[in-house]
């Protein structure tokens, strides 16, 4: 008889989805209150929260919509009035919530989102502008557009950095005091950032326990613990949420207690996004075989370089070094993906790569290049997986697990070459 | 004439063959430029050849080894061209950024089959606010500084004006061909035009304006052939060449192609520079026009569909024809606006989703017979 695998929980990440609820909550309600509401794709919100202004992070409420199961219902709403399936599933997800809430379609309520009064278009990359675009055509929702440029490699740090500090001072603070009426708080961003470093600090002391073998912790664990250093930037529950985890981290390491029961059997890489509306289904399907997903570009990506963060005295400038001299915009771009995929294969002995390639969003640059020199590098195998962070209609289940079943076989059959244990 | 014409064709169609023989005979080096915004002037005035990269005719093979087959035919086609070693008499290349896959290209040729020159661009999009000029004239400046430390040839203001006049001089040109379909539509057949337009992006300007020059009193000595057609203009494919087999296709219906919208097309030769100042702020001017509205500048104001119903309008067509390419999320995503729009004002529209290799040309005569059933019925 087969082996059974399964994750033992922390108890720490149960403390999450109140926090979730209670943010989301309070955008819902933002005008009931008579606040105002921004929507905001990439990380500009920030701007909104020091004004105190309630925002939304698009691909942090594209997460919470699919990981509430609510996703694939606004789809169908997008679907209904026109969008075409081959777009970004984010972006038909905003589209379908805009047209339920303006036209009073019914949606589950724990998902509505309010129509903003101002959208911050953060171009990360283009197609997350064109919700906002498409909305302004539609209901003329008001537009600030911010050209968030990921960088293509380091060497281009320096003049990024400027053209992004140029338009935050120049377009972003004026178009923040317009809409607010009242100047810039400088101030709280500043506040904001403090609680992000602390947090930040803590988090990378976290992602040490993934060196460990076997791993107290599993890449969903993380996955779920992201908000506090992302959209919840500046909530201070985050530091305690943080420090309460790292603690039981430390436990556990101390008892050489295995995330995966009854052991850990493979390690692997998981690049690209996870995947939000099917998190629990992918982690039995990966948990299945005894293995522990243990990092990824992705999860990487959240201000990984909390040193660089000086909250006092230009808040502004130093959160744009914290979005390219500190790592947070250019994973996804294929050399500074690289450079990091192959330093985190021998850092977190890992023994496989799996792809998950997202049918709707090309934003992983030349994923299969990074797989094939990294392969070639360590002699360890890799696998594609095609799905979609929100949208079932865009996997085939079948082929997912006849790739996963040769992957492990595989990996099984390489297990004996391993160099890390 | 002909042998204009075929000239014209065989660039388009083979270019590979045109371009060795080119560089062969001048011993010049030649520079892929990605589609729709790299202002080829600078280029041409480091003395080497611009050329605008292109999807070939060919199935994607090994490609599919590097990219995954959910990329819209350019990048595949390009990257398998690439890895297949049919680009080597590329001796440099320039991308720059204006869709995902625009993004996924460059670093998968970088990382497996390095041209000898590389530079990737960020040309920004069209928001409100001078940040956005002053970057581009910055990444302008770079684009100049690198060609000249690896050609070793210093771009002077001179020969930039020299280049932008040649290139307003071929762009003044094509305009006359579309003015002299829109005045006599019929005699330039579409996948003539395709040629026309798209040979001028693969060959020297200069003498492709010279051949420009001798064809058009030909031309304008063809005959008008409207009979009984239905008239017609056909919108997008933004950066990559439409299928022949379904330009021949829409005409065969019994429908003549008046203008269009189309990237090798209209797209391609719409505002001429007629610099006098800085010819950098010159090229960034030009490229930062509003019109023809462009999907991928992000500029939200400036309405695509008004531009459409207004060639509409000022050709006096009955319908018109969106070539959707199939994964161009620009596109894709303004769709359903472009859609709404036409049912608005009660003009006739049907999209064709296109795909690189395989076309249901059956599948698209129906639907365009369908589609001349409605225009004539006038439902």
């Amino acid at each position: 008889m087969a082996q059974e695998f399964k994750i033992d929980r922390l108890e720490t990440t149960r403390l999450i989805g109140p926090m979730v609820d209670k943010h989301w909550k309070g955008l819902r309600t933002a005008k009931e209150r008579g606040e105002k509401v921004a929507w905001c794709s990439g990380v500009p919100f920030i701007f909104a929260y020091a004004m105190d202004m309630k925002c939304h992070f698009m691909a942090g409420y594209s997460a919470y919509c699919a990981g509430r199961k609510a996703g694939e219902h606004v789809l169908e709403i997008a679907e209904k009035t026109g969008e075409l399936q081959d777009t970004c599933s984010y972006h038909r997800l905003h589209m379908g919530m805009a047209e339920a809430v303006k036209r009073g379609y019914d949606v589950r309520e724990d998902v509505i989102l309010p129509i903003p009064d101002l959208m911050i278009a953060g171009r990360v990359c283009p197609e997350m502008s064109h919700y906002a675009e498409a909305l302004y055509r539609k209901f003329g929702i008001d537009v600030v557009g911010i050209d968030l440029i990921t960088p293509y490699q380091e060497s281009d740090y320096p003049f990024l950095e400027k053209y992004l500090e140029q338009q935050f001072r120049e377009i972003l603070i004026p178009k923040m005091e317009k809409v607010c009426g009242k100047p810039f708080n400088y101030d709280r961003m500043s506040e904001i950032l403090t609680v992000l470093k602390k947090t930040a600090t803590i988090r990378n002391e976290c992602l040490e326990y993934f060196k460990k073998v076997p791993s107290p912790w599993t890449l969903w664990d993380y996955g779920v613990s992201l908000a506090p250093v992302i959209y919840l930037m500046g909530n201070p529950e985050s530091i305690p949420y943080y420090e309460k985890l790292k603690a039981e981290l430390e436990e556990r390491s101390k008892n050489n207690i295995s995330a995966i029961v009854p052991e850990e059997k493979h390690r692997v890489f998981w690049d690209g996004w996870l995947p939000w509306g099917f998190l629990g289904h992918f982690s039995r399907k990966i948990t299945s075989y005894g293995a522990n997903p243990i990092s990824g570009r992705y999860p990487w990506e959240m201000f990984p370089r909390p040193d660089l963060i000086e909250p006092e005295p230009d808040p502004v400038k130093t959160y744009v070094k914290a979005l390219y001299s500190g790592g947070m915009l250019g994973n996804n771009m294929a050399k500074p993906g690289l450079s990091l995929v192959s330093e985190i294969i021998p850092e977190y002995h890992i023994d496989g790569l799996i792809f998950f390639t997202a049918k709707s969003c090309r934003i992983w640059k030349s994923q299969l290049t990074i797989m094939e020199k990294m392969e070639r590098k360590y002699g360890i195998p890799g696998v594609t997986l095609e799905a979609d962070m929100a949208d079932s209609k865009m996997f085939s289940e079948a082929q997912i697990d006849t790739r996963l079943n040769a992957f492990f076989e595989v990996l099984e059959a390489r297990k004996e070459k391993r160099r890390w244990v | 004439m002909e042998e204009v014409l075929r000239r014209f064709t065989e660039v388009s169609t083979d270019p590979y063959t045109s371009l060795t023989k080119w560089k062969e005979q001048t011993g010049k080096k030649i520079i892929g430029s990605f589609p729709m915004r790299i202002p080829e002037e600078i280029i041409h005035a480091s003395g080497m050849l611009p050329v605008v990269m292109w999807r070939g005719n060919e199935a994607v093979t090994m490609g599919h080894s590097y990219v995954h087959n959910f990329n819209c035919g350019l990048t595949r086609s390009f990257i398998d061209d690439a890895v297949r070693d049919k680009l080597t008499f590329m001796d440099g290349m320039i991308f720059c950024r204006s869709c995902l896959q625009a993004e996924e290209i460059p670093s998968t040729i970088e990382l497996n089959a390095p041209p000898r020159h590389f530079l990737y661009l960020y040309l920004p999009p069209l928001y409100p606010g001078s940040a956005f000029r002053d970057f581009f004239i910055h990444e302008m400046k770079r684009m100049k500084e690198s060609l000249e430390e690896w050609s070793g040839q210093e771009i002077t203001k001179e020969s930039l004006e020299n280049s932008i006049a040649i290139y307003d001089k071929n762009r003044s040109l094509l305009k006359k061909v579309y003015e002299l379909r829109k005045k006599k539509p019929g005699t330039i057949k579409a996948r003539e035009m395709l040629a026309i337009v798209h040979s001028s992006m693969l060959m020297d300007k200069e003498e492709h304006s010279r051949l420009l020059e001798s064809l058009l009193p030909e031309l304008e000595g063809r005959k008008e052939i409207t009979d009984d057609k239905i008239s017609v203009i056909i919108a997008g494919a933004l950066c990559q060449t439409p299928h022949t087999a379904i330009l021949d296709l829409i005409e065969e219906a019994g429908m003549v192609i008046v203008d269009d919208d189309i990237y090798i097309g209209s797209r391609y030769f719409a505002n001429e520079i007629h610099s006098s100042g800085d010819p950098l702020e010159a090229l960034a001017d030009r490229n930062m026009k509003k019109l023809p509205p462009d999907p991928t500048m992000g500029d939200w104001k400036t309405l695509w569909t008004d531009y459409m119903v207004d060639k509409v309008r000022e050709n006096k067509v009955q319908g018109i024809i969106t070539l959707l390419i199939k994964y161009c999320p620009p596109h894709l995503c303004y769709y359903p606006d472009i859609r709404r729009r036409f049912v608005e004002e009660g003009i006739p529209e049907i999209m064709l989703e296109v795909e690189h290799e395989v076309v249901s040309i059956e599948q698209i005569r129906t639907r365009l017979m369908a589609f001349i059933e409605v225009i004539r019925g006038g439902v």
